[in-house]
């Protein structure tokens, strides 16, 4: 069963716990600055977690020429094989939402990858604005009103 | 499926695995400079060199380059696999004593420098990473130039070229540390060429050259921000949409 990471802005208190767990787990050190997910603040309390959406067509891996990024058929979700990144930063040039980034100590492009299916961002979020959920009917259903309506708001932006 | 023994431990590999791999996989460890999982073969480092049994003839193969196509068995620390890593290193460390790389491997295997030949003490040790990465990337900016002792890598003519990009790529697979690169505000400088490093409209930083945004076809209209603050962008988008809700 493919699951998503679906975030919900509306219930994020901003507490960043998400971006400790992230790069704990990933890195061994609590540093915002290399986590995968990132909340961004704003006035009023809003809050929004960002991270990697797992693109259908993912532009990071279309540019990938060493085939570092590669999707795992079983979850959807797009690896980086690190022994294979060549640092020449393609991706992190491609992604449209700015989602894949360079680690300049490791020489390795870094993204989310759900954490080998057992993602602690929503793991350890305490209000449940990041869920890990089934990509079934419903919440694809939300994801996609969603998304309609982005587009909506981008066109009105061009 | 093939069966093959590695140092005596049977093994069950896929037909066309390298020796490399299949060690690799199994946590036999095989010393190699030249060879990165992203990049073509090239076995020109000899450094992951092993001696395989194969059809009762004994021979010493480049490991990284040898796929195992039936049942072999391979030894990596017999007499002669040691003879020859030792002979490749010493060579190595004899052109390249400062390379932290090479000293720890003569240090692992007890490899002592003695003066064979007077040359430059160099970092480069021609084992064209660098090179592949440029090719694999697509720019083919370098290539290893001249014989011999003469032979180095290079842009064509040893000038500044319109081919390299600036995305730093032979810098991070150079094994040795020997590609370097200067980096200011603003300016970087490799190959002889000097790029103008793009910043970031909202939170400063240099984060790439216009050529590497080129290179990606990124469209024009969107190359104000580096990667964090698109995401920030991105995330602004999110928050409207959702108060709409």
């Amino acid at each position: 069963m493919e699951m998503i990471l679906l975030t919900s802005p509306e219930k994020c208190i901003g507490c960043g716990t998400c971006e400790l767990a992230c790069s704990l787990f990933h890195n061994g050190e609590c540093r915002p600055a290399i986590s995968r997910v990132n909340v961004f603040r704003f006035d009023k309390g809003s809050n929004v977690p960002m991270m990697c959406f797992q693109c259908e067509e993912a532009a990071c891996m279309a540019v990938c020429k060493t085939k570092a990024l590669v999707r795992d058929e079983e979850t959807g979700v797009v690896q980086v094989e690190e022994d294979k990144c060549i640092g020449c930063r393609m991706c992190v040039m491609a992604c449209p939402f700015g989602n894949i980034a360079f680690d300049r100590v490791a020489k390795v492009a870094i993204k989310c990858n759900h954490c080998d299916g057992e993602p602690l961002c929503a793991e350890f979020c305490p209000t449940a604005a990041i869920e890990y959920v089934p990509a079934d009917t419903a919440t694809l259903n939300r994801k996609k009103t969603f998304s309609a309506k982005m587009k909506q708001a981008l066109e009105e932006v061009k | 499926m093939i069966e093959i023994t590695i140092n005596d431990i049977p093994l069950k590999v896929e037909k066309g695995t390298t020796i490399l791999h299949a060690a690799q996989a199994n946590g036999i460890d095989i010393p190699t400079l030249c060879n990165h999982e992203g990049l073509t073969l090239d076995g020109n480092c000899r450094l992951c060199s092993v001696e395989i049994e194969d059809m009762g003839n004994k021979k010493i193969v480049a490991s990284c380059m040898f796929p195992i196509t039936r049942n072999i068995s391979v030894e990596t620390e017999t007499e002669r696999v040691r003879r020859a890593r030792n002979t490749v290193l010493q060579l190595l460390v004899n052109r390249n004593p400062k390379a932290p790389i090479i000293q720890q491997l003569c240090a692992k295997y007890g490899v002592d420098r003695e003066e064979r030949f007077a040359l430059e003490p160099d970092l480069c040790i021609r084992c064209g990473r660098c090179v592949r990465a440029c090719e694999a990337g697509g720019t083919k900016a370098i290539e290893l130039v001249g014989r011999g002792f003469d032979r180095h890598v290079a842009p064509p003519y040893e000038l500044e070229t319109d081919a390299c990009i600036g995305c730093l790529s032979c810098a991070t697979v150079c094994p040795t540390g020997k590609i370097t690169y200067e980096e200011t505000p603003g300016k970087r400088k490799i190959w002889y060429k000097e790029f103008d490093v793009l910043q970031c409209k909202r939170c400063g930083i240099y984060f790439a050259t216009k050529e590497m945004l080129d290179w990606a076809g990124r469209p024009e209209n969107d190359r104000d921000h580096c990667n964090h603050c698109q995401k920030y962008i991105e995330s602004v988008k999110f928050l409207t949409e959702s108060q709409k809700k």
